[in-house]
């Protein structure tokens, strides 16, 4: 239904009984119309609208609902540009404006609306008073504005405000001082860690909640803040300075996964999408609107949160395109949703959205043959043909098989067979056809079929030792450089012809030794120049490799690192392991079927004095604060250091993420993630406010990076003090105890750091020890560097459950899905001889067995009759007609499937008194234990304590 | 003019060129900064100039050892030690996937050799035109 809006001068809306609808005349012309007029040339306040004659009919109970939704905190847009709007005498008496109410004036009021484009200040300072009346049900997201606390909104940054306006803030600033006796306030309360179990249940608690001032937001929607797993910070309230920063020692980082992937099971929604095309950003520092900016004049401009530019409303902002309609202001998407995207008109592109594209470089050299791998991975893409993103059909595919020259195959569309060409020159790398290598998928599905269907078979029987991968790879660049797209690299072997060969590098002398962190670097410049071209064509880079022997894994992941790739290692691959083979085909499937944003960037804008100092993840740094990430893949993390360089006046600031994509359906979209954090000038706050899992992500970070500049020692050391920094701080200037205390003061909401520094020193990727591969330290310290949050945190902490004597309920299908059981202290002190425990993180799952454990459990679980029979290893669980067995398989479909990504881990069974070395890496996982001559956590806390007490 | 007058002015011109090319550096550094070049192209510039900078300052030392200048080689010597250094370590070229980590760093020595090269170039042109004087004598 449409209702009389702000008219233009000279038209007018009659109300037509017989169509039960408006019908607008233009008084001059005497022409009628069923539309609204939108295109004002002269804008007037004063809408010469006729009220209905029929006061009960629709449109007028409509009317005063409407109006009184499209309320905005007019207390606030009164305080900050009443006085400079209204007449300039009036500026000596503020008080006189903002004033509550006018009631006098109240009942003078008439329906009103806005339109965007109409009404200057003019109209704003004539319809104030009318607002001001009934401001009370948007007047705050939680609360009706107090006009008391009216001087915290002077503090935000007020740079174009008039002087006197200034002068007025300062005179009222005694009064209110910032607002503190409103401000909520963490609740701070120390917990002694010396001496305590850590309950490890509490890693799953959300961060300290935002306390954002009421009135913040213009709308009270409960999705204002983004899900933590779509983008946290380290603080969830922001320092005003940077030397309070500096004081505390204390990181500020956003940690983010702007393209996580959503799972209706996990009752998740998908983002929600503004179709409109209306896309309302400031004109200065480019940010969009989000639920924090503040509507001014009327509503006709809003005003930026972050530089505090006033910017006009979109004049289509309140309509409904497809309805035709005025819209419910309040009820956008952007105004509701920190978490939102946008479909982006043709200015956001550089050129029209691209396919998706695909080119599979394949090592067919003889150990990828013997391994299988090329027999799986082929069936996999077969088998996947239907689940690559391909809606519009669109999708192109090339396939190109390496060993010591380079084989390419035709594949015509329409064709049956496919041909193949081989290049042997690998120094110069041309290719053979112009035409028909890279091929559309639907075109030539029955060509890609047959080839895929006797890939492996053709190279069965050649003998060549010798990969060429790095001419592979720069034929694939090639063949889809005009487009960009995704390579997907599957080796098997390391890469010993053409460009970009590799030596085994990996001298176990060096392992253990301060040049071990030489084997954590790239051996090659190849990879890095080659992955800067691959970035400039929008070509991403997926690396899988297999190889049972050394393939570099440092050297070859630069290449995903900087295309916003991934990295997958399969080590000692075996396809005739049907582990395995499941494994890499589960995995390997759902990276092909996974949505793809192309051609992105990343940038993260925010309140004026805050910069982006350093940035971490998988991308290429374009410029100073523009990440360029040819694809960007699902739940990858990113993590990106703040700054302040000017101090923050404001009570609360923004930071918003944008994403500019184009989605593998061939529409560009932007996805924004909107954060609003408190401000506060107290340690004590600060401290109250961490986020102990954005911290320990940030540390990962940090940790990896130096362990690569520096060594893996200073790696440990580095996080190991800036813990004791922290708390040392912690305990000097908020808990102020003097000297050396027999305890270590820890804030309740880091009351877990300490374990998951502890975890983080001890992991594969960083732990000290001369035995671990650098294959398998690089491949941990990618994993390290890019898995999110929800997967991270059990990847440094391990989940412990026993089995043997868990709950009735856990294993059976409860409320949310398969209960789990308690998670355990990571501490052998809990396993019990006789009992059958998990112990998992996320990559891989132990089942340990203890060695007198009863018959009639092994032959429950396994179907074996005692537990001499049981042999250790890779394992698939059978599923016995047993409740005990069902119980299990649950728990480990349930572990498997837990979280988000593409990970499947491998099931190990685990004997307490056999296979040492499979004995030791499950027991490796339980950190709290003390292990060869890593400290235990106790011991770990000692350490700490004792850096607190010396420092203080 | 004698030998010593001809080595203080091939010094001096070869000073204010290595001059000229620390100023190049740090405009292209503070071009990155504001966002008017992009790294890739940046670092492809500067790489070329790396090595031909860094050589003609070994060149102008190598003068200085061979003519006996003793005070002038004490004075270039740690810096081409620094650039040996670095050449051996493999990181004298600029690198576009760290480059804006280490910008920082990349600007201080450029600023800390500028200053150098300064001081240098007025030294020279001192005992240029003293070599001068005192032929003249």
């Amino acid at each position: 239904m449409s209702q009389p809006v702000m008219l233009p001068q000279g038209w007018e809306a009659r109300w037509d009984a017989q169509s039960s609808s408006y019908i607008y005349i233009d008084q001059a012309t005497g022409q009628s119309q069923w539309e609204v007029p939108i295109n004002p040339s002269f804008p007037t306040s004063h809408p010469s609208a006729s009220p209905p004659p029929n006061p009960a009919s629709p449109p007028a109970q409509a009317a005063p609902s409407r109006h009184g939704r499209r309320q905005y905190p007019t207390a606030q847009i009164q305080q900050m540009y009443g006085s400079s709007y209204e007449a300039q005498p009036q500026v000596g008496q503020p008080q006189q404006l903002a004033a509550p109410g006018y009631p006098d004036q109240g009942g003078a009021q008439q329906p009103q609306f806005f339109t965007p484009g109409f009404g200057g200040p003019d109209a704003a300072a004539a319809q104030q008073p009318a607002y001001g009346a009934q401001q009370a049900p948007y007047g705050g997201a939680a609360q009706p504005p107090a006009y008391g606390q009216q001087p915290a909104y002077g503090q935000q940054p007020v740079d174009q405000m008039s002087n006197q306006f200034q002068q007025l803030n300062v005179g009222q600033k005694g009064g209110a001082a910032y607002g503190a006796d409103q401000k909520q306030l963490h609740s701070i309360q120390t917990v002694n860690l010396i001496g305590m179990q850590p309950d490890v249940s509490a890693l799953d608690a959300p961060p300290p909640p935002y306390l954002l001032p009421p009135n913040a937001a213009v709308t009270s929607s409960p999705h204002i803040q983004p899900d933590p797993s779509y983008q946290r910070c380290t603080l969830t309230s922001m320092p005003t300075t940077q030397s309070l920063l500096n004081k505390s020692k204390l990181p500020l980082a956003l940690v983010m996964a702007p393209y996580r992937s959503w799972r209706e099971s996990d009752g998740d929604e998908p983002v929600p999408v503004v179709e409109d095309a209306v896309i309302a950003r400031c004109r200065r520092c480019r940010a969009y609107i989000n639920p924090f900016v503040t509507f001014i004049e009327g509503g006709n401009r809003w005003k930026c949160c972050m530089c505090g530019l006033s910017n006009e409303v979109p004049q289509l902002f309140d309509w409904d395109q497809r309805a035709g309609k005025p819209a419910d202001r309040w009820a956008r998407k952007e105004l509701n949703h920190s978490v939102v995207e946008y479909i982006a008109p043709t200015e956001y592109m550089v050129r029209p959205p691209q396919p998706p594209v695909y080119a599979f470089v394949i090592d067919v050299s003889q150990p990828a043959i013997q391994s299988g791998m090329v027999a799986v991975a082929a069936r996999t893409i077969l088998e996947s043909l239907d689940n690559i993103p391909n809606a519009d059909k669109r999708t192109k595919v090339a396939i190109i098989a390496v060993s010591t020259s380079l084989h390419f195959f035709s594949l015509p569309a329409g064709a049956t067979e496919a041909s193949m060409l081989v290049v042997p020159d690998l120094s110069d790398v041309f290719l053979p056809k112009p035409v028909d290598l890279l091929v559309n998928l639907t075109e030539s599905r029955s060509a890609i079929e047959s080839l895929l269907g006797r890939l492996s078979d053709m190279f069965q029987d050649s003998h060549v030792v010798g990969n060429a991968l790095g001419s592979g790879l720069q034929a694939a660049h090639q063949l889809i450089g005009k487009i960009g797209g995704k390579i997907i690299c599957l080796t098997a072997s390391l890469p010993t012809l053409g460009e970009g060969a590799l030596k085994a590098r990996d001298d176990p002398k060096l392992l253990g030794t301060s040049k071990e962190s030489s084997l954590l670097n790239a051996g090659s410049s190849f990879y890095k120049t080659f992955a800067i071209e691959c970035s400039k064509q929008q070509i991403a880079v997926d690396m899988f490799l297999f190889s049972a022997a050394y393939t570099d894994v440092a050297t070859l992941s630069c290449l995903p690192r900087y295309t916003a790739g991934q990295t997958y290692l399969y080590p000692g691959f075996n396809a005739s392991r049907s582990e395995d083979a499941i494994k890499f085909a589960t995995e390997f499937g759902k990276v092909l079927a996974m949505p793809m944003g192309l051609e992105a960037v990343i940038r993260v804008r925010a309140t004026r004095g805050i910069r982006m100092s350093a940035f971490h993840g998988n991308f290429f740094i374009r410029s100073t604060d523009l990440l360029a990430l040819p694809v960007v893949p699902t739940d990858q993390n990113y993590i990106i250091e703040l700054q302040l360089e000017d101090d923050i006046k404001g009570s609360f600031v923004v930071l918003q993420t944008a994403v500019l994509h184009t989605s593998c359906y061939g529409e560009r979209r932007i996805r924004v993630i909107t954060q609003a954090l408190p401000t506060t000038d107290s340690i004590a706050e600060l401290y109250a406010s961490a986020d102990q899992v954005s911290i320990a992500a940030y540390l990962t970070n940090k940790g990896v990076e130096r362990s690569m500049s520096h060594s893996l020692d200073d790696a440990r050391n580095h996080i190991t003090n800036r813990l004791g920094e922290m708390l040392t701080v912690y305990k000097n200037q908020v808990t102020s105890a003097a000297g050396a205390s027999a305890q270590l003061a820890v804030p309740d909401n880091l009351k877990l750091l300490p374990l998951l520094c502890c975890g983080l020193v001890k992991h594969v990727g960083l732990r000290e020890g001369s035995s671990i591969p650098p294959d398998l330290r690089s491949y941990a310290q990618c994993l390290l560097t890019t898995l999110p949050c929800q997967s991270l945190v059990p990847y440094i902490h391990p989940r412990f459950y026993s089995l043997h004597n868990m709950p009735a309920d856990a294993g059976n299908i409860g409320e949310h899905g398969i209960t789990l059981p308690p998670a355990l202290n990571l501490t052998s002190e809990r396993l019990e001889r006789h009992g059958l425990f998990l112990i998992e993180d996320g990559q891989n799952i132990f089942l340990w067995v203890g060695h007198e454990a009863v018959p009639r459990l092994i032959q429950d679980v396994f179907d074996l009759p005692s537990y001499g029979e049981l042999t250790g290893g890779k394992f698939t669980l059978p599923v016995l007609d047993n409740p005990f067995s069902q119980r299990v398989n649950n728990i480990v479909a349930k572990t498997r499937e837990l979280r988000r990504g593409v990970y499947r881990p491998h099931l190990y069974v685990v004997k307490s008194d056999a296979e040492p070395a499979l004995r030791s890496w499950a027991l490796s996982l339980l950190i709290e234990d003390r292990m060869d001559h890593m400290s235990s956590y106790a011991q770990y806390l000692t350490t700490v304590k004792n850096k607190v007490n010396g420092s203080s | 003019m004698g030998g010593e007058g001809w080595l203080f002015l091939f010094a001096v011109l070869m000073a204010a060129v290595l001059l000229f090319t620390m100023v190049f550096f740090i405009i292209m550094f503070s071009d990155l900064e504001c966002d008017y070049i992009n790294p890739i192209d940046l670092c492809n510039k500067l790489n070329q100039f790396v090595l031909p900078e860094m050589i003609a300052h070994a060149f102008l030392t190598l003068c200085f050892l061979l003519s006996g200048q003793w005070l002038a080689f004490l004075l270039n010597a740690p810096l081409v030690g620094y650039n040996v250094n670095k050449i051996m370590a493999k990181n004298h070229m600029y690198d576009a996937t760290e480059i804006f980590r280490t910008l920082s760093g990349h600007k201080k020595e450029s600023f800390i050799k500028l200053g150098f090269y300064l001081v240098s170039f007025f030294y020279y042109l001192y005992r240029m035109i003293l070599a001068l004087i005192s032929e003249s004598d």
